[in-house]
């Protein structure tokens, strides 16, 4: 019965490969959909967090911070729990990065405060001594794209139904929700209230007087951002 | 003589003779003997043993081809006019053939089910031998030795805000070399403080103290270490009624108000579980540390103030 099989090699060949393929799709699909579901936990980022991000990837933090912390010992004493896959579900794209000048930055939430975030981005050698990394002193001048921000939110929640707006549930059995404006106008008025509260434990008086007439610099987008990374 | 055989023996010959000359140029035999040179003796036998046995082989099977007809039994199929001989299936390969399928079994219900890799799996057993030995290592510390694993912790988690120096970095951080400085005492005083929600549930109420002499008084009195001589200080101190929670000399009294002379062990621990905001910023939790190395950190901080 197989003469057939071996006198058209195409056909074999075909038939081989569709063989080959079913074994994949039902054995990797399963698996890959089940570990990109996102992790109790897990929130989309706010439109202030989301602004952070792009200040973060503009700046190309990611070419000296990985975000990935592996199953070693050495990395979850220092960095915390091991990253899973499904943490990066809205991340759009995600921020492995390759290489670590610096530390690693996916729980840098859990360990570092608004204030030392404003010291060290003004100045990294004031509070990390022999540390590399260049200050971002512009980040205290230059405004955030919000409405870039917004527009992503939107887009990511229209085509890939990222729970903006939805309730999401916390790893304590609370649930979290993550509000969406309906119009740019009020995506920048809830911007500016979160950055409001960051600025409250800033020092820097210039960012203090943007914030109260209503502009937020980056650095308080992209502290936003580095604080919601937990 | 067949020619196969001839052909052999001149290779042999050939062969012989350049080992022979090899050997000859670094020095004859003799030599190799005298200095007892085993390795290279030992090279010669085995390049001669070579030389004849790859020949002898090589002759045997040539011939074989040239002589060989076939024998068996031819099967029905043949494909593009070859066939192919029904011969009986060569008894150690039948044995492992048959072994392969019990081992595929085995493999399949046990071996991989029950031994496959996890990267997971490896850290889980590499988190556990270190806490095994870590258990074992430290199970009855001297304060000496609790108080350098307080130091190293220090080193990677509190170093990169309290400094090397733990003084802060110039008001960056708190000054863990001292337990208040006028600032923080200030920043209390006015807007009341629960930074140790485990240990002093009440929290400290506001406004204790208005006159902003006073207020000064009492900043200077306990940054300064409750000095005897500091009679206004001390004044303002009993004045705003601190003493009867922190004690006449801010030695602090248990699950009421904290010490504020010094720093202790517990206040280390609970400032590490809740994380802090006063004067100078936020702090965050540190629930990632194990009890041994929040022990530790509370030693070396004790250990920093005194």
């Amino acid at each position: 019965m197989f003469h057939w099989l071996e006198k058209n090699p195409f056909f074999f060949a075909v038939a081989v490969f569709v063989v080959i393929a079913f074994a994949g799709l039902i054995e990797i699909l399963p698996n890959f959909a089940q570990a990109s579901q996102p992790v109790v936990g897990t929130k989309p980022y706010s439109t202030l967090e989301l602004a952070g991000r792009h200040v973060y990837i503009k700046n190309s933090c990611n070419a000296c911070h990985s975000q990935l912390i592996r199953p070693f010992k050495s990395e979850t004493d220092r960095y915390g729990h091991y990253s899973l896959s499904g943490e990066y579900a809205y991340d759009r794209p995600f921020l492995w990065g390759s290489k670590r000048t610096g530390p690693d930055l996916m729980r840098v939430g859990n360990y570092r405060t608004t204030d030392w975030h404003e010291n060290h981005m003004k100045d990294p050698v004031a509070v990390v001594p022999g540390s590399i990394m260049p200050a971002y002193g512009w980040m205290f001048k230059n405004t955030a794209d919000i409405d870039t921000a917004y527009a992503e939110q939107l887009t990511v929640m229209n085509v890939f139904a990222v729970p903006y707006n939805a309730e999401i549930p916390m790893a304590d059995g609370s649930k979290a929700t993550v509000a969406l404006a309906d119009t740019v106008e009020g995506a920048r008025a809830s911007a500016l209230e979160e950055a409001k509260v960051i600025a409250a434990d800033m020092k820097d008086q210039d960012v203090k007087d943007k914030i109260a007439a209503g502009e937020i610099p980056e650095i308080v987008a992209i502290i936003a951002y580095l604080n919601s990374l937990k | 003589m067949n020619k196969t055989v001839l052909a052999a023996i001149i290779v042999v010959i050939a062969m012989l003779g350049f080992t022979y000359v090899a050997v000859e140029m670094a020095g004859g035999v003799d030599k190799l003997m005298k200095d007892g040179d085993w390795v290279n003796m030992l090279a010669i036998l085995g390049a001669v043993i070579l030389v004849i046995v790859t020949s002898f082989v090589v002759t045997k099977y040539v011939r074989q081809m040239q002589s060989d007809t076939a024998t068996g039994k031819l099967a029905d199929e043949n494909w593009d006019g070859i066939g192919e001989y029904k011969n009986e299936l060569p008894f150690g390969w039948a044995v492992i053939f048959l072994g392969s399928i019990v081992w595929a079994m085995w493999y399949f219900l046990a071996g991989y089910p029950v031994n496959a890799y996890s990267q997971i799996g490896e850290y889980n057993a590499d988190v556990a031998v270190h806490d095994a030995k870590f258990e074992a290592e430290h199970k009855s510390m001297d304060a000496e030795t609790l108080k350098e694993m307080g130091g190293s912790v220090f080193i990677v988690q509190c170093a990169p805000c309290h400094g090397l120096q733990a003084d802060g970095i110039d008001g960056k951080a708190a000054n863990l070399t001292h337990r208040l400085d006028e600032k923080s005492v200030k920043h209390v005083i006015n807007n009341g403080g629960n930074n140790f929600k485990t240990d002093y549930p009440g929290g400290m109420p506001p406004m204790l103290l208005q006159d902003p002499a006073q207020i000064d008084a009492v900043a200077k009195y306990v940054a300064s270490g409750f000095k005897a001589d500091d009679v206004a200080g001390k004044a303002a101190f009993t004045a705003g009624t601190c003493n009867t929670c922190h004690g006449e000399n801010g030695e602090g009294m248990p699950s009421v108000a904290p010490k504020i002379n010094g720093w202790e062990a517990t206040m280390v621990a609970t400032v590490l579980k809740d994380g802090k905001k006063g004067a100078i910023g936020a702090m965050p939790a540190f629930n990632n540390l194990t009890e041994v190395q929040v022990k530790a950190l509370g030693a070396y901080v004790t250990d920093l103030s005194k």
